[in-house]
């Protein structure tokens, strides 16, 4: 039973298409990759699963129960945890406010006890400023905790909201690129905590441009264009996949790239080339 | 049957102007963001003015009513949209509305400057005396032209907005001036032909509503309450809806006149002043009818300057302090000053009950009076013998009714919020404070709280009692603002959707927000020890109570407490220029002098620029004092000079102690903003600003200067109290005019994303990133010097 499951969602504004019988699964322990190029409908998509957005067909199951009529909050208290492409910290506080914010906001509707992350090394509940600390220690934070997040660089911003989830103990991640404008040691720490969170038991659905970060921490990817999902499987198999390929990994088998420039030039052909359905791993 | 068609066609005439009223709300709406509320005073104006040039100056009817409508509302329209609404644009939504409301208010106090009610203005309705006979009833030319008026918008507004490009440009929904302008729109002029057309729409119906009975200035500004109620219906977009909710609206008032007679009640509640409850019910209705807002996740677009959290140890000081200097203060004055006073400060709690939902939660509330009402009624009916735990059931009757009103309305966008609690207050009145039972006689006699060991009896003691509880109540905020509650209502404002993401039930925290407001509300209520009258809690008497907190600084309590007194000053200010006192509204009087009527004007305009109010800048402007050597000698030679004059008997000694006031409050905190040299990491002032602004420093100064206090009063109650209007006021014109807040001296560095996009690129910049790349001092000079461009501009 997989942690999170969609089923045939589609969603619909007005006569455009955003999504359309979208398949997709997140275990709990793994961290799955959902890539595509931009406009591809992969913040909708989180939208829908969050409660932001209602679809238009489909459903949504969180641990085997039927979310599709909750409201977001109702579905945060399930468990479902999440970051935004365009930021949305909480920019009159500083950083230990945010993500203090989160933890308070938890503790006000959580009545069990929902175990600490095992990063954070304590199986004992903390102290709200405890926990927080470590958090910030965890994220590489201690340094800023007092300025106001307004004033950090973005890619800072964005690790103060994944703190902020994180101090509302998800079982569930839905990050969306998170990593955009952290350099590349930074990424590779980011990549690391990812992973370390994944084997403390989250399930992890990962939104990114950077596809050497998405190849090295997923264990599962999806690949969206159009709305659509045009392959799923193992890192290495889309890696050198047709129809990922052209869509959305620039020509030839370098997968380090990413680059849609083909794409106007295939999608010129008219409509959507059927030979990514075959091509493609069905899930 | 004939009853029947009669009141019909009635109804469809009626129909016919909210139709044109609201379209105009709509179209303004629609491509402004902005929700006018000062359209009715729009229409208002039109009214008068109309019969200004065919009465008073005898312009045939048709020429007066095209130069009305075609020439001077658009022209109008335009002119607010380029110099208030543009700068409102993007603002909180409670900036909005207090801005559209202070020049309601502003407006209604201008009409009542130039045709004062004392004359009756009566405008003849057009082609008097002609009729046509339909199906048995007689119809006035009057009204066939009104239906026809309606009719002819429709069509017309179907044809721009389709069928031209203006149109166009105006239908879609712009987030973002700046988005339409890259993609070659002309924002401005889209805007300014948005205003022209919703201000010929609602000088139309002012026009057709006016003819054939007396004009009076209140009564059609606040016709245009009827107007949202249809408008709401159309869900604020969709123009065929409005129309349909007129006629829903016409209709039934007409029916209710028609088939309700004023003898008729259900139990013990009175059918008579119903009909006047319609649209407010319809408005409630409606706006229960909506469906939920959606939560959007649009980022993070304006980062605001975090408000400072007070510390409890400044609260409970300041709490301290208030109660010691109300208690000498009161003891000081004589009877009927004290009276005065007395009432200011239960205003200030009324304000206080705003701080916790619209400073920290970002809400709106237009009926705090309501609930002091409801709380004063329940206190004087079941609490005769004074006991406090009467007060607690009437706080907690309050608690509970805001609670109710707000889940509708909170599910949905701040407006709709406004617009209820609005609609709850009218309701109010009509059915619950003018009824019989309720208010016998129009007045309600609130006991003194009797706490056993004391009982408050006198003026006095009831001062002293408003005191304490501002003080309890104000700390008892802090601690909340200080505590993880407060963290959550910023956090709230800062990102809806953030916080929903993680748990957090929006519409439960803010619902208890509201409710706690309507407490504090209702408290100001039960224990006011005083005798009220209905008006006393009408929405009229609300919007100036939201109007000041929101310009006296609402997300601080300091700030609560100006406002609050500010509020206080407007009727003493009344008696005092007696001759030019019209008390309408009983609270407001709005022409003591031109300036006031335009103040709240010029107050909205300001907040434009600097939501978060008065207090605020002024304690950041005395930080600022501090640094700047300028501004520190010309504030002690200022006040020698002063005092100078005083002890040359050049001005009376009131004059010189209003002079320093007025200069130590409203002219000091900004010293350092004026004087702010062209610092490249300075506040960009533009240069023009600085004139006015000083000049106006003199000339608030000079006012309070010759001002003849000695002679105005004999109280010095009265003096006193005007004299913190003054300053206040001054404050607000000053930092208006210098369009810089003083916190923005203090500003944080700027996130450095954004150097260079949202500030300047300086100097000091660029060497850092000349030393990131490698460069030392002399490469940088070299670079520098070799470049004519920005880095140069830059540093000058």
């Amino acid at each position: 039973m997989s942690l999170l499951a969609v089923n045939q969602l589609s969603v619909r504004f007005g006569g455009h298409r955003a999504l359309n019988e979208v398949d997709l699964a997140v275990e709990a322990g793994q961290v799955t990759g959902l890539i595509g190029p931009n406009g591809a409908g992969k913040t909708t998509l989180f939208n829908a699963v969050c409660g932001v957005t209602p679809p238009t067909s489909g459903s949504i199951r969180l641990a085997d129960r039927d979310i599709s009529g909750l409201d977001t909050f109702e579905r945060a208290r399930r468990g479902i945890g999440r970051t935004f492409q365009r930021l949305e910290v909480f920019s009159s506080l500083s950083v230990r406010d945010n993500v203090l914010v989160g933890l308070e906001i938890r503790r006000g509707w959580s009545r069990r006890h929902t175990p600490a992350p095992q990063f954070l090394a304590h199986s004992r509940d903390l102290k709200p400023s405890d926990e927080v600390d470590l958090i910030l220690d965890r994220l590489a934070l201690h340094a800023v905790a007092d300025q106001p997040v307004g004033s950090l660089p973005t890619g800072q911003a964005r690790l103060v909201e994944l703190g902020r989830a994180l101090a509302a103990r998800p079982t569930i991640l839905l990050l969306d690129e998170p990593a955009s404008g952290l350099d590349e040691s930074e990424t590779e720490a980011f990549g690391n905590l990812l992973i370390e969170l994944a084997r403390a038991g989250l399930g992890i659905l990962l939104v990114e441009h950077d596809v050497a970060l998405v190849m090295r921490v997923c264990t599962d990817l999806s690949v969206l264009d159009f709305g659509e999902i045009i392959a799923h499987g193992p890192p290495e198999r889309i890696r050198t996949d047709e129809a990922v390929l052209t869509a959305y990994l620039g020509g030839g088998g370098d997968g380090t790239r990413t680059g849609s420039a083909r794409r106007n030039g295939t999608r010129a052909a008219g409509g959507r080339p059927n030979g990514a359905h075959a091509a493609g791993g069905q899930p | 049957m004939d009853k029947f068609l009669t009141f019909t066609i009635l109804g469809l005439s009626t129909a016919a102007i909210y139709a044109v009223a609201a379209s105009g709300l709509v179209v303004t709406y629609t491509t402004s963001g902005i929700f006018n509320f000062a359209h009715g005073a729009f229409s208002m104006l039109a009214a008068f003015t109309y019969w200004q040039v065919h009465v008073e100056w005898g312009v045939p009817a048709i020429w007066s009513f095209l130069i009305v409508v075609f020439l001077a509302a658009p022209v109008f329209g335009a002119g607010i949209e380029r110099v208030i609404m543009r700068g409102i644009e993007g603002a909180p939504e409670v900036v909005k509305i207090v801005v559209t409301v202070s020049l309601m208010v502003g407006l209604l106090g201008l009409a009542l400057v130039l045709w004062p009610a004392d004359q009756p203005h009566t405008v003849p309705p057009f082609f008097a005396g002609h009729s046509v006979e339909f199906l048995g009833v007689v119809i006035g030319y009057q009204r066939l032209l009104t239906m026809g008026a309606a009719i002819a918008v429709a069509l017309g507004l179907r044809i721009v907005l389709t069928k031209t490009r203006l149109g166009t440009a105006m239908r879609a929904v712009v987030d973002d001036r700046s988005l339409l302008e890259l993609n070659g729109g002309r924002p401005g002029r889209t805007s300014g032909m948005a205003w022209a057309l919703g201000a010929m729409l609602a000088a139309l119906s002012g026009v057709l509503v006016a003819a054939d009975q007396p004009l009076s200035a209140p009564a059609l500004t606040l016709l245009v309450i009827n107007a949202y109620a249809v408008a709401v219906v159309g869900r604020l977009r969709s123009l065929p809806r409005t129309f349909l909710g007129a006629v829903i609206l016409g209709l039934l008032e007409s029916y209710a006149v028609g088939y309700i007679s004023g003898s008729t009640s259900v139990g013990p509640i009175s059918l008579q002043t119903f009909r006047t409850a319609i649209p407010a019910i319809m408005l409630f209705v409606v706006i229960v009818m909506q469906p939920e807002a959606r939560l959007r996740a649009h980022g993070v677009t304006r980062p605001r300057l975090p408000l400072p959290v007070p510390s409890q140890r400044l609260a409970i000081g300041g709490g301290i302090a208030l109660i010691a200097a109300t208690a000498a203060f009161g003891s000081m004055l004589q009877v009927g000053d004290l009276g005065l006073v007395v009432k200011a400060f239960g205003f200030a709690i009324v304000t206080l009950s705003l701080v916790p939902l619209t400073g920290y939660a970002g809400q709106i509330s237009l009926a705090q009076m309501t609930f002091t009402g409801i709380g004063a009624v329940a206190m004087a009916t079941w609490g005769a013998n004074g006991s406090p735990f009467w007060v607690l059931v009437s706080i907690v009757i309050c608690a509970v009714v805001g609670a109710v009103i707000a889940l509708p309305a909170l599910r949905l966008t701040g407006i709709y919020l406004a617009l209820a609690t609005a609609a709850f207050a009218l309701f109010c009145t009509s059915m619950f404070f003018n009824q019989s039972g309720v208010m016998p006689g129009g007045s309600v006699s609130v006991p003194g709280v009797n706490f056993g060991f004391i009982e408050i009896t006198n003026d006095y003691r009831q001062l002293v009692l408003f005191a304490v509880m501002f003080a309890v109540i104000a700390n008892l905020l802090v601690v909340m603002r200080r505590g993880s509650m407060g963290r959550r209502l910023t956090a709230m404002k800062d990102s809806p959707v953030a916080c929903a993401t993680l748990g957090l039930n929006i519409t439960a925290t803010k619902v208890g927000v509201f409710a706690l407001s309507a407490a504090i509300a209702g408290a100001g209520g039960a224990m006011a020890g005083r005798t009220f009258v209905t008006d006393d809690f009408a929405l009229t008497a609300s919007l100036p109570v939201t109007m000041l907190a929101v310009v006296g600084g609402i997300g601080s309590i300091g700030g609560a407490f100006f406002g609050g007194i500010l509020l206080g000053t407007f009727p003493i200010g009344s008696t005092v220029f007696a001759a030019n006192a019209i008390g309408i509204f009983k609270i407001v009087s709005l022409s003591m002098t031109d300036v006031l009527a335009f103040a709240p004007g010029m107050i909205g305009i300001s907040l434009g620029r600097e939501p978060d109010g008065a207090a605020p800048q002024i304690a950041a402007g005395f930080r600022g004092v501090l640094r700047s050597t300028a501004s520190l000698v010309v504030s002690v030679v200022a006040v020698a000079a002063m005092w100078g004059l005083a002890k040359a008997d050049m001005i009376d000694k009131w004059g010189m102690f209003a002079g320093i006031v007025v200069f130590v409050f409203s002219a000091v905190p900004l010293l350092p903003v004026v004087f702010a040299g062209s610092r490249s990491d300075g506040p960009r002032i533009a240069p023009i600003r600085r004139l006015p602004s000083l000049a106006w420093m003199l000339v608030a100064v000079a006012i309070a200067l010759v001002l003849p206090w000695e002679s105005i009063t004999d109280s010095n109650g009265y003096r006193i109290l005007l004299l913190v209007g003054l300053t206040l006021l001054s404050a607000r014109v000053s930092v208006g005019l210098v369009g810089v807040a003083p916190e923005a001296l203090a500003a944080p560095a700027p996130s450095p994303d954004m150097v260079g996009i949202e500030s300047p690129l300086t100097r000091a910049d660029a060497m850092d990133a000349a030393r990131g790349l490698g460069f030392d001092e002399d490469e940088f000079e070299a670079l520098v010097a070799a470049q004519a461009g920005p880095i140069r501009a830059g540093r000058s």
